[in-house]
């Protein structure tokens, strides 16, 4: 620790004005973070993000993509090796953990065993040296919110996880931080039981209007939370933005491939439609029109090169007349009551190899055993590059091996 | 008329004074592809176990392709078992390939050193882990080393094979992947596989036969389509899928055709009834995907208010308050169509078909309406 330990000491977290100057709408801004750990292990190079006050936003990638790091970072529990962090226009890059007005839930919420609700609850405020008075305020009015009235004499132990939930976001939230950062909470929960606490995180932050920052593995959690998604591959971003947007505009193949489920084909650009709208794609498995819309780069500065598309499984559609076909064989047929049909394809390229397609209806569709899958244009979205990670396999890499 | 692959009657099993397995009765086929379902502590890993022989049931039969198993030992079962923590049984010191050849060594069936040699070749491209065939399971990633005890234990060629969740550990992208793997494993071997799990979602992805399991006793047995959409229990159209749970007061008006009037937490609703229709409290179910946002045709329609919104890529749950109810209520729909902002009253509705009354709430009596409500 440095000055900071002296400097800041006796502050109140909860009083702490923005410094001037700070945008009211941006909670967290994340500039040219970069961790170099002792050993020389580069963890995480040149992050760029920020949070708008009030969102979910989900922090997510593969195993050793640096989203722990960034996490820890954003505590101060590692100091950083070079940028900066700002929490509502007040750079705390260097402000020691107690100083940063962030709250923290961990993983099976770790409430404290030998408290009950109301202690847990009251601690913070208790180390914060609050006097009594306002501490009955804070306490009785996150009770209310959360609903704990009912709770506050139980012990942790004999609490639901829904109701350990409420307690760790209560006792987090009475101190009223900035942000709240939210680690793998719901990571060993059953299926069932995860995606009802998913729901009831997400009424949470509707009443508590706070910035809440998680972190997860799990995409389709991901998806379900955030308002924003920052998406880390290798110790960088690949992309920080709305769910609508990682999903139907991804910024890289690996995004398109790691947020939700794609096909995705790799080709060489041949040709740019009169209007500039669409590409010629030249595949091992034929040519393909592809649109431009996402293309950060003028279309025709790409031709020649080598650029992947993408198009999601629920736009393939079977013996359409759309502008691209593809004849594949029936692999498998999976039926999921209440959401539809998976189909499982194969397509064979010039050269004999075989490409695996994925094509989802929210019907129950039953295929022959070959068949004539169809996409749009405008369903084919063509990706600027592969990964802003250099030389990477993009099935391996997501799937974390 | 063969004997079925896995038969179990009348299976009762005690720890101490708690019952863990309740007069169990089950039958998979030569060759079918049989899920067990249910919470952590339903009893579904001591079924498993009585079956492989690591723990004795105290009543009851369990025979494999018609043979008693009672005394039988584990080997003697000559079963394939993988395990959710698969990591333990990998021996770290030896290769992959050894880490197969010792399988096929113990195993009852005699193999030259070039037959296991080849076996290990094929299983390795069957499972595409090839390139990991002279390494150690200590350097192989979670994913690899699960698919290395996937093909230790089918390289044994067992005609009954048992899994004990071996996916649940594994990450979100690798879990679907695996899934995949599982089901064309299982086309291509033609073994039968009995695998348990708690993720409903691989369940209904992976069953031919699913089976239901809740406090030591089974709910349910069907197909996918039969448990999901003629659910017998309350507990089991909770459990299995989503969907919405409203609480009734007082007996339904039984109008016939099966149909009931019935007063809930949001008023009265006409809905079908699944089982009984003569108790004082019971819970009416609607699935949030049957549910509609053009209410005009429908049988049943109230008016909530938007309050959230959840857009996954492939479809969109919104969240609505209804008057009367003190959660939410969800509705998931295709893609992402915009049907307003946050605070706007929305209109929906559904068709009596779809909105299913149960008193009956589950073939155990512990379970209550507030159970049923996950409070």
């Amino acid at each position: 620790m440095t000055m900071s330990d002296t400097e800041y000491s006796g502050t109140d977290v909860s009083t702490a004005e923005p410094t001037p100057g700070a945008t009211d709408d941006v909670a967290l801004d994340v500039r040219g973070l970069t961790k170099i750990y002792p050993d020389g292990t580069l963890a995480v190079e040149e992050i760029d993000f920020s949070i708008n006050d009030g969102d979910f936003c989900v922090l997510i990638g593969p195993s050793g993509c640096g989203k722990s790091t960034t996490l820890h970072s954003l505590v101060g529990k590692i100091p950083v090796t070079e940028g900066e962090i700002r929490l509502g226009g007040e750079d705390i890059t260097h402000a020691p953990t107690y100083e940063r007005d962030i709250g923290l839930v961990f993983q099976d919420f770790q409430l404290f065993p030998h408290l009950t609700v109301e202690e847990n609850i009251e601690y913070g405020l208790k180390r914060l040296q609050v006097d009594a008075d306002e501490r009955t305020d804070r306490v009785t009015n996150i009770v209310e919110m959360m609903r704990l009235e009912e709770l506050l004499d139980r012990q942790p132990e004999e609490l639901s996880a829904g109701q350990k939930q409420r307690v760790a976001l209560a006792r987090s939230m009475v101190l009223e931080p900035r942000l709240l950062l939210l680690d793998e909470p719901l990571g060993d929960m059953d299926y069932k039981l995860q995606k009802h606490m998913e729901r009831e995180l997400l009424r949470l932050h509707r009443e508590l209007d706070t910035t809440f920052v998680y972190v997860t593995h799990d995409q389709t959690q991901a998806m379900r939370l955030a308002d924003q998604i920052v998406v880390m591959n290798d110790g960088r971003v690949e992309q920080s933005d709305s769910v609508e947007r990682v999903y139907n505009e991804p910024a890289t193949a690996f995004v398109s491939a790691f947020v939700g489920d794609s096909n995705i084909f790799t080709g060489e650009l041949t040709d740019v439609t009169d209007d500039g709208s669409c590409a010629h794609i030249e595949t091992p498995l034929g040519t393909f029109l592809a649109t431009t819309g996402n293309l950060r780069s003028e279309p025709m500065s790409l031709v020649g090169e080598q650029v992947p598309f993408s198009v999601r499984p629920q736009y393939l559609e079977l013996d359409s007349e759309l502008d691209n076909s593809l004849s594949c064989q029936v692999d498998d047929v999976i039926h999921q009551p209440g959401s539809g049909t998976q189909i499982i394809l194969e397509a064979t390229t010039t050269d004999g190899d075989t490409h695996e397609l994925q094509l989802k209806s929210f019907d129950r569709i039953e295929p022959s055993e070959t068949v004539t899958v169809g996409w749009s244009a405008a369903h084919a979205t063509l990706l600027e590059q592969t990964s802003v990670v250099d030389g990477i396999d993009l099935e391996t890499d997501i799937l974390g091996e | 008329m063969t004997a079925s692959a896995i038969s179990i009657e009348s299976v009762t099993k005690s720890f101490q004074r708690e019952t863990v397995l309740r007069d169990i009765e089950l039958e998979v086929e030569d060759g079918e592809f049989c899920v067990v379902l249910g919470p952590s502590g339903c009893g579904k890993s001591t079924l498993l176990k009585c079956i492989a022989g690591l723990i004795e049931s105290d009543d009851g039969t369990i025979s494999l392709d018609g043979r008693d198993t009672a005394g039988m030992s584990v080997q003697e079962r000559n079963l394939g078992y993988v395990f959710q923590e698969f990591e333990e049984t990998l021996f770290p010191h030896k290769t992959v390939a050894e880490n197969i050849a010792f399988g096929l060594e113990q195993g009852e069936q005699e193999r030259s050193p070039d037959e296991i040699e080849e076996t290990i070749d094929d299983i390795l491209a069957l499972l595409a882990i090839e390139e990991t065939r002279d390494d150690l399971p200590g350097s192989l990633s979670g994913g690899q080393q699960q698919r290395v005890e996937l093909a230790r234990q089918l390289s044994r060629e067992c005609p009954i094979m048992l899994f004990d969740d071996p996916l649940a550990d594994l990450d979100y992208k690798l879990q679907k992947r695996m899934e995949l793997e599982m089901r064309s494993l299982h086309a291509d071997l033609g073994s039968t596989f009995l695998y348990i799990t708690h993720n409903q979602d691989q369940a209904l992805k992976l069953a031919d036969k699913l089976v239901v399991m809740n406090h030591g006793r089974i709910e349910q047995i069907g197909t996918p389509e039969s448990v999901y959409h003629n659910p017998q229990t309350a507990f089991v159209c909770r459990f299995v899928g989503d969907s919405n749970a409203l609480v009734t007061e007082g007996v339904p008006t039984d109008v016939g055709d099966g149909v009931v009037e019935v007063e809930t937490e949001i008023g009265p609703i006409t809905a079908t009834a699944q089982n009984g229709a003569e108790k004082e409290t019971g819970i009416v179910i609607v699935r949030p995907e049957v549910v509609s946002l053009d209410a005009a045709d429908c049988d049943v329609t109230f008016t909530g208010v938007l309050e959230g919104k959840t857009y996954t890529g492939e479809t969109t749950e919104f969240a609505l308050s209804l008057e009367g109810l003190d959660r939410d209520f969800y509705v998931v729909v295709p893609n992402n169509p915009d049907i307003g902002a946050i605070g706007d009253s929305i209109e929906l509705g559904w068709n009596v078909d779809d909105a299913l009354y149960f008193d009956k709430l589950s073939v155990t009596d512990t379970v209550t309406t507030s159970d049923l409500l996950d409070e």
